[in-house]
């Protein structure tokens, strides 16, 4: 076992993981952040995407100790259901979400997409999402959900 | 009015804060976890099983064999020929034969891997070209599932009418359901004592009906919850973990845990059917369809699951959405060792459509007609009869689609070398082929003049739960912030059927607007207009009259005849056009779908953005059904060999819809869950035909297969 | 899940080629995009060393008329630099499709290229800029073409006790540079043909033409008869097709007749008539 200290959705905190855990399973059970998604244990479809230092990874393909001293960002940061991020309520307004699943990844994707640059292309949006698969929506409403938050983003949380 | 507004979805704020709790998601006292040990081979008697290095690891619990079965170890959505565990022989590659239970996910799956079968192979018959002619029976009653056949005037004198006939072979391969929650669910006793199980479902009352079998008790003594389902489209009808659940449950009287991993769903999940299509289809000069002739051959894979219903509606189906006088078609499902292929949206429509609008662009090209107007020239109208002779009374509104695609498609440029338009058009029977399939709703006036609407009508994502909280505001004639939903609970909610076929707007949409309508009439006995409070009109009520109003719908459909299919299978039908735009790349085979404008009829629009959604959803399916998905049995172990569209795939989408009522459906809705991927790879196929000149008759038509027939084309 | 293992994150090169002689059976783990899955799937490894936090191996910089990547440069950093940009373009390009924009945040074209995938995408292009690898170790540094370093699909001259820490290219200025993939889908899908070309040509000669085939033989090469063939002369449409016929054989020379050729080699032979012949 090791100890990590990192941030985690704007808190420092520490906790001991084990060298083989990952930072997936490290999210779910020791943080209880359940929004964090396996689907497909390999990196191939994006539901596990959290932000190190702002930036879209696949946890489960990343090992815990990783983040030793890097900031972690899950869904849980953006927003709650009684303070919802504009970026969260863009998702609810543009009928972006179906079963959800996927939902969690994308909601990241977007708000690092928006971090770096304010006025993305519908091309650009696309691209950024490339690398989270989405079986019910055909990704459009996500797509229109976040050009229509770009203008109103903050990425305080 | 709430109907027909974008209302938005009432299960997307918990989703969007990352709290929606799916079954993995649950976590109880004391809870332990299952896996199950599947066969490594196709087909096999099962010799020694030695599990001793197993048990005897530290925190395994339990396994469970079909020895541990108290009631029936057989299930099966139609036909019971599957067993939970296998007992004496497997079938499939991936065949459950033990639940290995143990107080944790790692602990469980180190022991699954320390269990030693020993099998007798047997050789297996891999496809229905083997079944029918092999002496090995896979089932009882031989390796033919199902035959069905729909007969209509006479096909000889309809191909001698014609003036010219085109006549071809279709084939597609097995495709996976791919929803991004993997099967899962926690089973527990509850505060009754009784075998309680939430899991991802797209039904509720069926997986009680069959856990109760299995374990031998009243229905009574089992629930089902459905927890929040991550996509299903097909592919959580059967029973997937529900019966293990139950089993562990059972025997070990402590929660239990389970899940899939991807490899465990796309070995164990059920597939699209790979279908092999004969189509033979006769015109006049003016383009006028006289005879269809088809012959369907289906591998339904190891178990029936829903390979009869397939069977039916490729059968019905199988002339598309068009008026001919003289129709043939056989369908049959055969048992192979294969995957077992069942339910997956479409129900093996996607496939027909492929051939029958391939054909018709033939047709079309021979006679030197245009695709968009040979199909109005003969697409079903109120008035027409279908291929089962049913008369179309009402909400039939193809033609209607069509013109609305029309505009676009006179216009249409090629812009680039490799563009290419082409049109996909279909019909598709709403709700179960010629057969009840009732749906039952409650709308019940509780404390604090609380309304709560009580339906088992699962959400599988599609919106169901805001679609018919819509229906109801609106029978109710009422602001939303009094309604509760309690839904997907077989202790509190009526059976609503499975949330497949595209039926739940129509079918539980239709029993919850009776329910509001009933309830309604009571509270305007009761003073509502007149401004008499529910808490008040509740506490006055409550004792002396019921509070529950039930809606109940059947559609009105008939059997169907034996031996020409000739009635009534369904009461209402979906219609739509597609029209894609692609671009080929010569030089590599590549085919990018640039614009898909979709038009469907769906009778009224309850909720635009959720239709909407369902389309672009259906636009994706059928880009990977057309282009990029292939499962191949033994060889595809997750999504990196499986591709799903990405968002860089996705063309732009215009959608349109078309309200031509139907009488029978609340405010008029039918259904668009599967019309909205159904005409989509087979416009692909026409737009591609159009661009390079290249007839596909095999998906899906990848990057390689593409650059194949591009060279052949080249060589003559 | 992951089967048990021990793991460090080597803070400087020294750390890790020691941690790699004195260990048994030690593997290095940069973005762990290849070797996680491995491990999944059964690929046993007992120490692990994470050497992704050793600032020596991060960067890219110039270095007279070469570039020098870290092998642990993520391939978004290597698909965005400036300099790559400039002076390697089809490396950047290559880089900037390979997985998703996570693998991409996560994988490293040192990983890349010690995987030695056939399909590994960096291969062609560093092929094309005459990469030089530097490998270390406890006992010292070795220097070596990439076109010797991988052996065989998935195999490299990396000993057990090795480190590739540095690749080095050639700044090609004033060429026309590209890389084109073709998958099976418009994003994130193992490339199942890459070619990277890099071509300097003065009034329709070719002065240098640098050409790489990636995803089609069992490594990716470079095809020096149809590069020597045109190298000093005019452009003209039958040079151009005796040049691709020579291409492909080589091909063929290389790898027999595969089954997929039936596919990939007509796919190669429309490339490159459009690479060649002008862009």
């Amino acid at each position: 076992m090791k100890n990590v200290t990192f941030t985690l959705n704007g808190k420092v905190v520490t906790s001991a993981v084990e060298d083989h855990e990952l930072l997936l399973d490290a999210l779910r059970e020791r943080f209880a952040l359940k929004s964090v998604k396996e689907a497909c244990s390999i990196g191939e479809c994006g539901a596990c995407t959290v932000l190190i230092d702002d930036e879209p990874h696949y946890s489960c393909l990343t090992l815990a100790t990783k983040v030793e001293g890097h900031d972690v960002k899950t869904l849980e940061y953006l927003g709650d259901i009684d303070r919802l991020h504009p970026l969260q309520e863009s998702f609810i307004r543009h009928g972006a979400v179906q079963c959800g699943y996927c939902t969690p990844g994308m909601l990241l994707v977007a708000y690092s997409l928006l971090c770096k640059n304010r006025n993305p292309t519908e091309d650009q949006i696309r691209e950024a999402l490339s690398g989270n698969l989405c079986r019910c929506t055909g990704y459009i409403q996500i797509v229109e959900a976040i050009k229509d938050a770009a203008p109103v983003f903050q990425s305080e949380g | 009015m709430f109907v027909g507004r974008s209302l938005e979805k009432v299960d997307a704020a918990a989703k969007v804060a990352g709290r929606a709790a799916f079954a993995y998601d649950l976590k109880m006292e004391e809870m332990l976890f299952a896996c199950i040990f599947r066969s490594e081979r196709p087909h096999a008697r099962i010799g020694q099983i030695d599990t001793r290095e197993a048990i005897s690891l530290p925190g395994v619990v339990s396994i469970l064999s079909a020895k541990d079965i108290p009631g029936k170890n057989l299930f099966g959505a139609i036909r019971k020929d599957q067993p939970f565990l296998a007992d004496r022989a497997v079938r499939y590659r991936g065949e459950p034969i033990l639940v290995v239970v143990a107080r944790n996910e790692e602990v469980a799956r180190r022991a699954c891997g320390l269990i030693k079968v020993s099998y007798e192979e047997i050789p297996p018959i891999l496809s229905p070209a083997d079944a029918a002619s092999s002496a090995f029976l896979l089932h009882q009653d031989g390796n033919l599932l199902s035959y069905r056949r729909v007969r209509k005037g006479d096909v000889a004198k309809g191909f001698s009418e014609a003036d010219v006939i085109v006549e071809h072979t279709y084939s597609t391969h097995w495709i996976d359901h791919a929803f991004l929650e993997t099967e899962a669910g926690i089973g527990y006793l509850d505060e009754r004592g009784r075998v309680a199980i939430e899991s991802s479902t797209q039904n509720v009352h069926y997986k009680r009906a069959e856990a109760a079998r299995l374990l031998g008790i009243p229905e009574e003594r089992v629930r089902v919850i459905q927890a929040t389902t991550g996509g299903g489209f097909g592919g959580k009808l059967d029973v997937t973990v529900e019966g293990f659940l139950a089993l562990a449950v059972h025997h070990l009287r402590r929660p239990v845990l389970m899940r899939y991993t991807r490899e465990e769903s796309f070995l164990a999940n059920t597939k699209r059917h790979p279908l092999h299509i004969e189509y033979k289809t006769g015109a006049r000069k003016d383009g006028t369809l006289t005879a269809v002739k088809v012959n369907v051959i289906g591998d339904t894979g190891a178990y029936a699951s829903y390979g009869e219903t397939v069977c039916l509606r490729t059968a019905v189906h199988a002339t598309g959405p068009y008026e001919v006088p003289h129709v043939y078609a056989d369908s049959r499902m055969f048992y192979t060792n294969n995957p077992p292929s069942g339910a997956m949206r479409g129900f093996g429509i996607p496939q027909l459509a492929f051939a029958h609008e391939a054909q018709l662009d033939e047709i079309a090209s021979s006679l030197s007609l245009d695709p968009l107007d040979i199909r109005m020239k003969n697409c079903l109208k109120k008035g027409s009869l279908t291929a089962t002779s049913q008369a179309l009374s009402a909400s039939a509104g193809l033609l209607e689609t069509l013109k609305q695609i029309e505009p676009f498609w006179r216009l249409r440029q090629k812009k680039h070398p490799g563009s290419g338009f082409g049109l996909g058009c279909m019909y598709y029977g709403i709700g179960n082929t010629a057969m009840p399939n009732p749906a039952g709703a409650q709308a019940e006036l509780a404390e604090h003049g609380r309304i709560i609407l009580h339906t088992g009508a699962c959400d599988i994502g599609q919106g169901s739960d805001t679609a018919l909280l819509q229906i109801l505001f609106d029978a109710l004639g009422m602001e939303p912030r009094h309604v509760i939903l309690d839904r997907g609970d077989t202790a509190s909610s009526q059976d609503a059927g499975s949330t497949s076929a595209s039926r739940q707007t129509y079918i539980s949409g239709r029993a919850v607007y009776e329910a509001g309508r009933k309830m309604r009439q009571f509270l305007e006995q009761q003073g509502y207009p007149e401004g008499k409070d529910l808490r008040e009109i509740y506490r006055v009520a409550k004792g002396q009259q019921p509070l529950c109003f039930d809606g109940f719908f059947d559609p009105p459909t008939t059997r169907l005849d034996k031996e020409t299919g000739r009635g009534i299978p369904y009461a209402t039908y979906g219609f739509a056009t597609h029209m894609t735009e692609v671009q080929v790349e010569e030089a590599t085979g590549t085919c990018r779908v640039k614009k898909v404008r979709a038009s469907h009829d769906v009778g009224k629009g309850i909720n635009p953005a959720l239709i909407q959604g369902q389309i672009h959803g259906g636009i994706s399916m059928g880009i990977g059904f057309a282009l990029l998905e292939e499962f191949i049995p033994g060889e595809t172990a997750s999504f990196d060999s499986y591709h799903l569209p990405t968002s860089m795939d996705m063309p732009r989408i215009e959608v349109m819809l078309v309200e031509d009522l139907e009488p029978t459906g609340p405010y008029g809705a039918k259904g668009v869950g599967e019309p909205a991927l159904i005409p989509q790879a087979a416009s692909i196929v026409n737009a591609i035909r159009d661009a390079v000149q290249v007839n596909v008759y095999e998906l899906p038509c990848d990057v390689e297969r593409l650059k194949i027939l591009l060279e052949r084309k080249e060589k003559r | 899940m992951l089967p048990r293992f021990s793991s460090l994150k080597a803070k400087t090169k020294k750390e890790a080629v020691t941690a790699l002689a004195e260990g048994e059976e030690v593997t290095l783990v940069a973005g762990g995009t290849d070797l996680l899955v491995r491990m999944k799937r059964g690929e046993s490894h007992h120490h692990l060393i994470d050497i992704t936090s050793i600032e020596e191996l991060q960067g890219v910089v110039a270095e007279g008329s070469r570039i020098r990547i870290g092998a642990a440069t993520t391939h978004s950093r290597v698909s965005t630099d400036p300099l790559i940009r400039e002076s390697a373009r089809s490396l950047g390009e290559a880089a900037s499709g390979i997985g998703s924009p996570q693998i991409r945040n996560m994988g490293t074209i040192g990983g890349n290229l010690a995987n030695a995938s056939p399909c590994a995408e960096s291969i062609a292009p560093l092929l094309v800029h005459d990469a030089l690898l530097t490998i270390e170790s406890a006992e010292g540094e070795r220097v070596e073409a990439l076109a010797q370093f991988i052996t065989a699909p998935y195999r490299t001259t990396l000993t057990g006790r090795e480190m590739l820490s540095l690749i080095r290219i050639e700044r090609l200025e004033g060429y026309r540079e590209g890389y084109r993939r073709v998958a099976k889908r418009a994003a994130w899908a193992v490339s199942r043909l890459g070619i990277a070309w890099a071509i300097k040509e003065a009034e329709d000669r070719f002065l240098d033409v640098r050409l790489a085939v990636g995803s089609c033989t069992p490594r990716p090469f470079r095809p020096r008869s149809a590069e020597a063939l045109l190298n000093g002369r005019r452009r003209e449409k039958w040079l151009v097709e005796e040049a691709v016929k020579l291409c492909l054989e080589e091909i063929r020379q290389i790898s027999g007749e595969r089954p997929s050729f039936i596919y990939k080699l007509p796919v190669i032979r429309d490339l490159l008539r459009t690479i060649l012949g002008g862009g």
